[in-house]
Order: structure tokens, then sequence, then C-alpha cells
């Protein structure tokens, strides 16, 4: 087992009301599970992918990571957790526009302190492994948005993350594009990286093993 | 790493071209400005401390106890040297000087041809001088070129000028022989370096002192009068100074006579410390810096390096909100904050370094432009290598706190908030560092702005104050042989262009720093009651000239060898409390003689507005009328070229020099002025780097804001609503700012104007202008970006989202 959510529950508080983003969420994910999250605008999406993700806490519950108790955890030891196995993939890509396609891929190594040859190769081998060494030294700007998104997940996976969350991943592409990254996921997902994604698209869904439905913060 | 962070810090800067050439710009000028200010100021501060014995080394001052006041002087009897070395054998070494003095010298050229020039800076120096200051001899022995009476020691300078020799060929000077006066032959027996800038000894020959004691026998020998000697003191160590002060209490006995021993004391003033202190007044051809001026000027130099150091840290803070995203996506990424912090900071110091080394450049020029403008105080500003230590100081602190600030408050950025751009806004504090930047920013320009206003008034009250006698129009020139004045009178009147001659000492104000002084009691006072008087010798014509109005008697009779005749002013009345009226016909004793008052002028200005009118003695003596006063009737002064040729006509073998009074007058403001050019200065730099701020700050709060402003253009606002929105919040800071500054402002140019007798009030209109001008500033500025903002299409700047 990868993961395990138990109870968990996230609130805001505003004008002395108290707010639930999330509301009672159980959720075990299995390694090499490809798992869609859907729901309408504001059921909780993107926040539960933040509290799987550790960028963001919860109030109640608990959280299993890889037999680590991630609620227990120091913020410090947590954000030390999903560096080393969580690779995440924006929907507005997120890539730095002062690098290039090559820097871009290479800063999580710089964070890793993995040395500057093996940092080439690794590199090397992701830009050829999504076909990209023609554009390794253009900046994101000069690429269009499928482009950027293939480099956006060639950077999640470049320090070989256990688990994949990509935020609706395909939000700000064309259907084709869409298609393509899709087929990317799914051949990572069968050479056994484990993927939660959050979107709005039934067809991109399809391509999941398991969907989970969430409204008003609760699973249904 | 390191090659990674200088990449991204280049691309950042190139991509941001406004607000790095702002950072950039703004630091450059700042650091710039501030390390000019501190070499000036170590410039001044360190007037001959470069001597080898310049620790050991005091000037002799005087203290003249007088029933109404006590004077300072920093001269002494011309005697006192000779009997200090014979008496204190134990004294390293006594040297006294007199002057600098001004003298014209008849020379010969390699044609036989008799050329004359007037020498400015002629220095008597005994043969101890060399080994009390330091003196590099290019050319002649050191120990005996000032023991022969008939010698003198030229600076390089003058060598060249008058027997164009150069460098290497010095030696050629030594046994020329040059006229002093045209009468007097003085052999070349060695050649110096020309001082340096940081000096008050600005020489440019020295002759010995034995030849000025020979030739002015009667002062030479009087202990009672202060004259020009200014006698210096070498001990072995520093520390002796109170032990021999104390030995002098008694010894002076020896030759000052009862009534003298009472008045004067001697004391020892550091050499280091002459040129920082106003207590004993600026030596001959010599000026002071007063120390608290030093020190206000570096606060003014730490406090614009500050103006510029907030303006980068707001800049850089204001930015971050552009930097959130990548904050975020690096720490998703698996960076840690100190890392980013590292990354940051090294961002930042690349900027500040960048900036620094300009700034290299720019002090050099900065320092060129100040020495070729300051060459009234003979300003040598060197930049040294000693001064990049400064540079490295601004660097430092730059680096400590406006690269480690920002840094740390971008590094903390949330990474899901930051991604999303959403801002941390300060939740917890209403009081927002940014605003509290700007505010103390503009209180610092406020308070530059304001000053300089007051300053300028202060010095125009300087110019411009009705002094109680005429200035305008009058040129100065030397009058050098009394029997000669009525023929150069009639001669200048007669060629027209001229309306008025008249002979005397000198102007009704003392200017030039000369003026005679005497002490004055009724005959029957004993002399130790004596009060100090101001001493001025005028012909018959001289209160009619400057138009000095008689309250009561008449004008002199006649100027004689023997005067018989005071007019007097109305301050001299004060110390005897009779009335104009009454004192006609007193008998008043001088040092110089008796005569009985004649008549009562009313007060004029006889010193400079930063003093106090002193008693003025009007004397009918025919000595001392060195100087003609000429006014010319016309106002395009086409009389200058008549006077010339009627001075050289009527006193040949002379050089001809001529001043405009209002000039001489004017000179005698040269600190104030220099103060006030340097706020004035400082005030347009301030408003300039707070604006810059300010223009690069509001270009981000707009980039922000694009959004609202696009809402609000499509609900209706106009562009002035649309001003109001972005800058209301600016306004309110920068008034706020003047409420903080206006009251230090108030209290510092107080203290500042109480130092002169006669100054302007303080009134709230000057701060009133020195606010609403740099609201004004601060307004156009902030107005000129949000112009910019609201005339945007709001459609583009909806459609981002």
């Amino acid at each position: 087992m990868l993961l395990q959510l138990n109870n968990i529950f996230k609130w805001v508080n505003s004008g002395g009301q108290r707010i639930f983003l999330l509301k009672d969420i159980n959720l075990q994910v299995e390694e090499g599970e490809f798992i869609s999250i859907m729901g309408p605008s504001g059921s909780g999406k993107s926040t539960l992918l933040n509290v799987i993700g550790m960028l963001d806490g919860f109030d109640e519950g608990e959280y299993n990571f890889l037999d680590e108790s991630v609620h227990n955890l120091k913020e410090k030891l947590r954000s030390n957790l999903y560096k080393e196995y969580i690779g995440f993939v924006f929907q507005s890509y997120h890539l730095l526009d002062e690098l290039t396609v090559q820097e871009n891929l290479e800063m999580p190594l710089l964070y890793k302190k993995v040395k500057g040859a093996e940092r080439k190769a690794m590199v090397a081998d992701m830009l050829d492994r999504f076909n990209i060494v023609g554009k390794k030294d253009l900046f994101p700007a000069q690429l269009s948005g499928g482009q950027q998104q293939l480099v956006g997940v060639a950077r999640a996976l470049i320090a070989n993350p256990k688990l994949i969350l990509a935020d609706e991943p395909t939000g700000n592409l064309n259907s084709q594009q869409s298609e393509e990254i899709m087929e990317l996921f799914k051949q990572l997902n069968t050479e056994g990286v484990t993927i939660i994604q959050v979107t709005h698209s039934e067809k991109n869904a399809a391509y999941g093993s398991r969907i989970v439905n969430l409204l008003d913060g609760r699973m249904i | 790493m390191i090659k990674n962070f200088f990449k991204i810090a280049w691309r950042n800067l190139i991509k941001n071209k406004l607000s790095s050439s702002i950072n950039i710009f703004g630091l450059t000028l700042g650091i710039s400005v501030c390390v000019v200010i501190l070499i000036f100021a170590r410039y001044e501060s360190t007037f001959d401390t470069f001597h080898e014995k310049s620790e050991q080394t005091f000037r002799i001052v005087q203290h003249n106890k007088l029933p109404n006041e006590t004077l300072y002087w920093n001269t002494t009897a011309y005697p006192l040297a000779e009997a200090l070395r014979n008496d204190f054998p134990e004294v390293n070494v006594v040297t006294q000087i007199a002057g600098p003095v001004n003298r014209i010298f008849k020379i010969e050229d390699s044609f036989e041809n008799e050329n004359l020039f007037e020498e400015p800076n002629v220095l008597f120096a005994d043969n101890y001088y060399s080994k009390t200051f330091d003196v590099e001899w290019l050319a002649g022995d050191k120990n005996t070129a000032l023991k022969e009476t008939a010698s003198v020691v030229l600076t390089a300078k003058l060598a060249k000028r008058y027997f164009g020799l150069s460098s290497n060929n010095y030696q050629n000077a030594l046994g020329k022989t040059i006229l002093l006066q045209s009468k007097d032959p003085l052999t070349v027996t060695g050649v110096i370096k020309n001082p340096k800038g940081n000096t008050d000894h600005q020489y440019n020959m020295l002759i010995p002192y034995e030849f000025f004691k020979i030739n002015n026998p009667y002062f030479s020998a009087n202990w009672s009068g202060n004259y020009q000697g200014t006698t210096y003191v070498v001990l072995n160590e520093a520390s002796q100074k109170i032990d021999f002060e104390s030995k002098l209490i008694n010894w002076k006995k020896k030759y000052l006579n009862p009534q003298d021993n009472k008045r004067i004391s001697y004391h020892l003033q550091p050499l280091q410390e002459i040129h920082n202190e106003t207590l004993y007044g600026a030596s001959p051809g010599g000026y002071i810096f007063p120390k608290n001026i030093l020190n206000i000027s570096i606060v003014v130099a730490l406090f614009i390096l500050l103006i510029a150091l907030i303006n980068f840290i707001n800049l850089v803070t204001a930015q971050s909100h552009s930097r959130s995203k990548e904050v975020g996506i690096r720490k998703v990424m698996g960076s840690k904050r100190s890392h980013l912090i590292l990354q940051f900071v090294f961002e930042n110091a690349f900027v500040i370094l960048f900036a620094a080394i300009l700034s290299i450049v720019v002090i050099q020029g900065l320092i060129q432009l100040l020495n070729n403008n300051l060459t009234m105080i003979n300003l040598k500003l060197v930049f040294q290598a000693i001064d990049l230590l400064y540079i490295a100081l601004a660097i430092f602190l730059a680096i400590a706190v406006a690269a480690v600030y920002p840094a740390v408050v971008l590094s903390a950025f949330k990474p899901v908030q930051a991604l999303k751009n959403k801002f941390n806004k300060p939740v917890n504090s209403k009081i927002n560092l940014r605003k509290a930047l700007v505010t103390f920013q503009f209180g610092m320009v406020q308070l530059f702005v304001i000053a300089a206003i007051v300053l300028a008034f202060q010095m125009n009250h300087f110019k411009n104050s009705e002094l109680g006698f005429h200035k305008e129009a009058i040129v100065i020139t030397k009058s050098p042989n009394y029997e000669k004045a009525t023929i150069y009178r009639e001669k200048l009147l007669a060629d027209g262009g001229v309306s008025k001659v008249a002979f005397g000492s000198g102007p009704p104000m003392a200017v030039n720093g000369i003026q005679l002084g005497t002490s004055y009691r009724l005959p029957e006072q004993p002399e130790e009651e004596s009060m100090d008087a101001e001493m001025k010798i005028g012909d018959l014509h001289y209160l009619d000239f400057f138009n000095l109005e008689l309250l009561a008697g008449r004008n002199f009779l006649s100027n004689k060898e023997v005067f018989d005749e005071f007019i007097v002013n109305e301050t001299f009345l004060t110390s005897f409390g009779w009335n104009p009226s009454e004192a006609i016909g007193k008998k008043i004793q001088i040092n110089e003689g008796q005569a009985t008052i004649v008549g009562v002028v009313k007060d004029f200005h006889n010193n400079s507005l930063q003093y106090e009118i002193s008693p003025c003695i009007l004397l009918n003596w025919t000595y001392y009328q060195g100087n003609a006063f000429i006014k010319m009737s016309d106002s395009n002064f086409t009389a200058l070229k008549n006077i010339r040729s009627n001075w050289e006509d009527t006193y040949s073998n002379a050089i001809y020099d001529y001043q405009f009074l209002d000039d001489a007058i004017a000179k005698e403001y040269t600190v104030e002025n220099m103060v006030f050019t340097g706020f004035g200065i400082f005030s347009i730099l301030s408003v300039l780097i707070g604006c810059l701020g300010l223009f690069g700050l509001m270009s981000f709060v707009i980039a922000q804001k694009r959004k609202e402003v696009g809402v609000r253009k499509v609900l209706g606002a106009s562009l002035i609503e649309n001003i109001s929105f972005f800058s209301k919040e600016y306004f309110h800071l920068v008034a706020l700012s003047f409420i903080i500054s206006a009251p230090l402002v108030y209290y510092f140019m107080n203290l500042w104007l109480e130092r002169f007798t006669y100054h302007i009030k303080l009134s709230f209109w000057m701060f009133l202008i020195g606010g609403l001008s740099t609201f004004l500033i601060a307004m156009l500025t902030c107005s000129f970006q949000s112009i910019k903002a609201s005339r945007v299409n709001p459609i583009t700047a909806l459609r981002e989202e």
C-alpha cells in the first residue's frame, strides 16, 4: 500500500462559521494505481490533491504514506518525504520562465544534490525519452502548451518518484495535446508509476483505473 | 549551483530592465554620494595630520581676557618663540611663522627682461620650520636653506613659473636672485614640493623669518600684541601638554608687563585639531571646517545611502509578487528554504556589486567635479585605495540590509499559496513594513528639502541684508603709496565712469580676514580696563563714499600723521552708556594714541553677519590707507579699463589687482555657502532617489492591480478616480512623513541658525513649501504610472485570468 487517508477533515473559519473543505475522507491507494479525482468546481479536488502531496495540511484525521504517519511528522520531515517520493504536474505547467527546457529539467536534481555528470546523463535521458532533445535550449515561452506540459511531466518524473500528482494536467490544452499527455500517463502507469490526477473530463478519467468523486468536500 | 544562481540573476536583470536600471542607478547614486561625502569628511578632518611629528605638535594660542569679553587668538607676540627656545631647552622644536602675505617680486629672465610677479602666498618661516612640518626638498640643503637672511625657498610651482624649470633641473634655481618689492635681493637656496591640499599652510614660497624680523623691528620686539606670528612647539610626548601649559603660567611673568600678564594666557592647541575648531578662527590663508558640520555631513552621507537602500528593499520586495510562482515551484521541486534565501541573496548581491563597481567610476567623476569647483578652498581630494574600503562597507551594509531581508521574505512563501499567486498579506500587522520604509524615506527626503530651503533663505539674508553702507558697483584696488593717493584719485575722477573715490584701511565690513584691532579706554582708566575695538582708517571722503550716516558731530577735518580725531559707531557708545551727542568731545585712549571723538555714526555691519557688530573707531590717520575704493557710475563698469591704466600709471613697478566689494563680502560666507550648496545638491539627489524608488514601486503595484483597474474601468471609473485609487496610499504616507520630519528640521535648523548673530526666523511657510514641493513631485511620479495603467483597454487586463 502506498498511502492511506483515514477520516481526513479540513476546514477554514470564516465569519465565525466553520466551512469544511474536506469532510471525512477515507482513501487507500495501492502502488501502480491510476486514480482520477472528479467533481464540480469547489468540491475540494485540488485541496485533496494538495493534502495528498503534503503541500497543504489538514485539521483532523490520519494520513499514512509508505508506513510513515504524515500527521505526526514535523513540517520539515514531511517536505523531505514529498520531495523524495512525489512528482507534481500542474494545469498551468509552472515551468520557470527564466530557465531553458534543459535547465528546468535539471532543477529538481540540483536540490537533490545529484552530481554534475549524473545530472547531465539523467537530463539527456529524459529529453530523449520525451523526444524533446531539439528543444532543450528553448525557453518555456518558445514552446506550445502541449510541449510545455510535456516538459512539466518530464520534470516531475526526473527524480524517479513513486507517485505523480497531476492537477488538471490537460486543462489548458487542446484535445489533441490532451490525448498525447493522457497517453503518456497511461504508458507511465504501465511502467509502474502511481498516478493521481484531478480532472473535469470524463474522457481523461477513463484512462485511470479508479475514479473518486467529490461533492462539497465529501467522497460520494 | 553558483553558476545556476548567476545565470538566473543575470536573466532576471535583463528581463526586468526598468526595475533593474532603477535599482542599479539609484544604488550607484546612493553609494557614490555617500562615499564622496565620506572622502570629503576624511579630507577635512585630516588636515596637517600627515606630518611626521603631527601628534606632538601644538599651536600656541592666546586667550586675551578683557573686561567685556575674552578674545581667542591663534597668533601670538613675535618674541615668544625665541624666548621659549631659550628657556625650555627640553622642548623638542619651537618654530614661528608669519603670513602667508602678499608680495611682489621682480625677476630677470634669461633674456635680461625684468618681469613682475605677484605672489599671494609668501610665508615667513624660520629654520625650525622643516623640523616641525614635513617639507619635501627637491633641491638645496634643508638644514641651511633658511639660515641666511636674504634667502628664499621656492615651491616647484614657482620654480617653474619664474625660471621655467621642471623636475629634472630644479638644481638650476639655486643661487638665482629675485627682488622682493623690487628692492631686496633674495637668493634661492632651495626648491620644495608644493604643499598638499589638506594643510592649513598653503605657501608657495618660504622666506626666512629673520628677514621679516629685521624689517619689522617694532612688532618683533613687542609682547603685547598678537599681530601675525603663529608659534608652534613640538613636545617630546603629546602627553606633556598639560604639564607644559602649567609651566607657561609662571614663566610668562618674566616677559609680559603686569597688565598683560593678567590679561594674556597661553594654551596649547593640538595641530590636528586646528582645522576643525572654530574658537580661534582661521589662520591667515586658511579656513576652518567646523567639527559639527563634519559630523552632520557624515550623517547626511549615511542618510543618502539609507534612502537608496530603502528603494532597493522596496523594489525587491515588491517584485517578490512576480517571483512567488518561482518560489512555489522550487519548493515543490525540492528546494529548501535556506537554498532559496541563498539564491535571492546572491541575486540581490549581484545587483549591489554591479552598482558598487559603477560607483567607483562615478566617484572619480564627482571628486574631479568637486576639486574643480571648490578651488577657493584649494580642495585636492584623491581617490585612494582605502576608499575602496568605504565602498566595501557600503556593499556590506547594503547586502546585510537590502539583500538579506527581501530574500528572507520571499523564501517564506508557502508553496500552495505562492503557486496560486495568493499573497501572504501581512495578516497580523496593520503596519506594513514597506509603508513604514516609504514614510521613513520621504521623511528624510523632506528633511533635506526643507533644510535646503531654510539655508537658501539664510544665504539670501547674508547676501541681501541691509548692511548700513553702500556696497554696489564698488571696486577696491590697492593704494601702496599714500603720497600718490591724491594723484590717483584725480586721475580716476577725471576719466569719467567713476563717481566717487575714497581711501582707507578697508571697507566698512572687514573682508579678506583683515581687521585692525586695538583696545580703548578713557584716559583716566587703568590699562587693564581696556576693551577691544576695531580700528579703521578712512580719509575725508570715507563717510560720504559708503553713505555712513552721522548721528551727531561732524566728519574729519583732515588726515594727519599723528591722528587727533575719532569717529565711533553706536555700539562703541554702549560701553560707556553715552548717547551720541554726549560722546562728542570726549577723549579716548587707544593703543596707538589719544584723540577726541568728533562724530558718531549709525551702526553698520563691520563684521560679516555671522557675528555681532563690534565697537568701531575711525581714525583720521594717514597710515594704513592701503586701499582705494572706487564707485563706478555706470552699470556696465566701463571704467574698469581706465582704473587699471590709471593705477599702472600712478604706481609703476607694481602689479594691478582689483576686487569688487560685494564679491569680497560674499567670500566671508564661504563655509556657509558650501553647506548650502551641499544641502541643495543633496536635497535634489535625495528627491531623485526617493522618486526613483516610488516610480519603481508604483510600477509593481500597478502591475499587480491591473485586473482591478480593468474591473473598475468596466464599472465606469474615470481616469482621476483611477489615479487616486493608486496614489492615495502614497499621498498619505508622504503627508505622514512631513509630520514626522517637520519638527526634526525645526529643531536642527534652529540650532544651525543660532550660530549666527543675524539670522532669519523659521516660519511656517518654509516648511510648507518644502513639504508641498516634495508632495507634488511624489504625486507626479505616482500619477505618471497610474495614468499609463488606466489607459490600457480593460479587456487586455481581464482576459489574462
